[in-house]
């Protein structure tokens, strides 16, 4: 994914891809966001996203994102394996479980890895 | 394996003396008086709060009755997903035997602020994702996945009735190295700060690269950074010796979640 990639498919919707400027603290995170089950599939999978977002955060942008009913839920898991806490910021997540640069979520509507 | 099961049953039989007090906004008529219980540090607030939560019931406004319950301590409201015992080390650090005095709150939930992990059912699946987590940093999730769901029921019910020989029965196969390790593939640890209830997680690997077994003081020097130095840590009250192998640690002070939730002490250079 290169940059031009990323403006153009953020220009219609919020922006996953903060644009803080004073955030000088720390690069930003590279996650791949892939659907399972019965969930639609949000096209562009690769986002930069800043590592202080929290799970819920990225939560609520997919559910926009896809313009989910009220009553419709996220889960999200990390390498299929576990959810992690809606508090977790992805800088954790990344640092213990990021592969190849990358931190690999999964996203459904129901319940998937338990 | 855990060889030092007195550490377990003394880590297990940890408590603190906790004082509820009313809201006083919701109250209606006479103020209660405050409700006190001995509560397991291992355990969750909404696991050992069915008590307070029934005697405060008829003092509040019937509209509020039903409401989603939280708690705060001196306005700083108590994460319900956080064991016990690190949220009392993390906003209570000086040790002293007075009761820990804390406000119920049945309406206003701070959703903003504090994840509504209230009722058991959240919480144990909750519980059961760190369990998982931390399987997949000692193990690459390999003990934890070839478990049965009855044994992921048994570490539950043995947090929640406090059943220590129930929840170790299952919970030392998660303690084990795998087959001819000597230790854990990582640690499963999350590091506070004093005045902050966000923590910081990252790989750490319980021998060095040589392969000697690590221990605190390394743990510290690899912590530390060119404006600040670890200087300390402490969990479950206690202030921990520097010579402390991170193995050892693992094995004997993690909480149930089998994470070991330590707070760190930092001095700027």
């Amino acid at each position: 994914m290169t940059d031009t990639e990323e403006t153009q498919s953020a220009a219609n919707t919020t922006s996953i891809t903060s644009t803080t400027p004073n955030d000088k603290d720390a690069a930003k995170i590279c996650v791949l966001l892939n659907a399972t089950g019965n969930v639609p599939i949000i096209k562009k999978r690769t986002w930069t996203v800043d590592p202080n977002k929290t799970v819920s955060w990225i939560q609520k942008f997919i559910h926009k994102y896809l313009k989910l009913d009220q009553n419709e839920q996220i889960f999200l898991y990390v390498n299929q394996t576990f959810a992690p806490a809606p508090d977790q910021i992805i800088k954790n997540l990344y640092d213990c479980h990021g592969t190849n640069g990358k931190l690999v979520l999964y996203y459904c509507k129901n319940q998937a890895w338990g | 394996m855990a060889h030092d099961r007195e550490v377990l049953r003394m880590i297990w039989e940890g408590q603190i003396g906790i004082c509820f007090q009313a809201d006083s906004d919701e109250i209606v008529g006479i103020k209660p008086e405050p409700f006190y219980l001995m509560v397991s540090r291992l355990s969750y607030l909404p696991l050992v709060t069915d008590k307070v939560r029934k005697y405060f019931t008829r003092y509040i406004a019937a509209e509020h009755q039903e409401g989603a319950v939280w708690f705060d301590f001196n306005g700083t409201p108590l994460r319900l997903h956080y064991p016990i015992g690190v949220l009392y080390d993390l906003l209570h650090p000086d040790e002293d035997s007075t009761p820990w005095c804390i406000t119920i709150h049945f309406s206003k939930f701070p959703e903003e602020s504090l994840v509504k992990l209230n009722t058991k059912e959240l919480l144990e699946s909750h519980f059961l994702s760190c369990l998982k987590e931390a399987d997949v940093l000692k193990h690459r999730g390999l003990v934890i996945s070839a478990m049965q769901k009855k044994d992921h029921n048994q570490l539950w019910l043995g947090l929640i009735n406090e059943k220590f020989d129930q929840f170790w029965a299952v919970n030392r196969r998660l303690m084990e190295p795998y087959s001819d390790q000597e230790s854990f593939k990582n640690i499963p640890v999350r590091f506070y700060n004093d005045d902050d209830f966000t923590y910081m997680q990252k790989l750490i690997s319980p021998l060095s690269e040589s392969g000697q077994k690590k221990n605190l003081s390394d743990l510290m020097a690899e912590l530390s950074t060119p404006v600040r130095k670890a200087v300390g840590f402490r969990t479950h009250g206690i202030d921990l010796h520097e010579e402390t192998q991170l193995q050892w640690m693992s094995e004997h002070l993690s909480y149930p979640d089998n994470f070991l939730h330590l707070s760190v002490d930092y001095k700027s250079i």
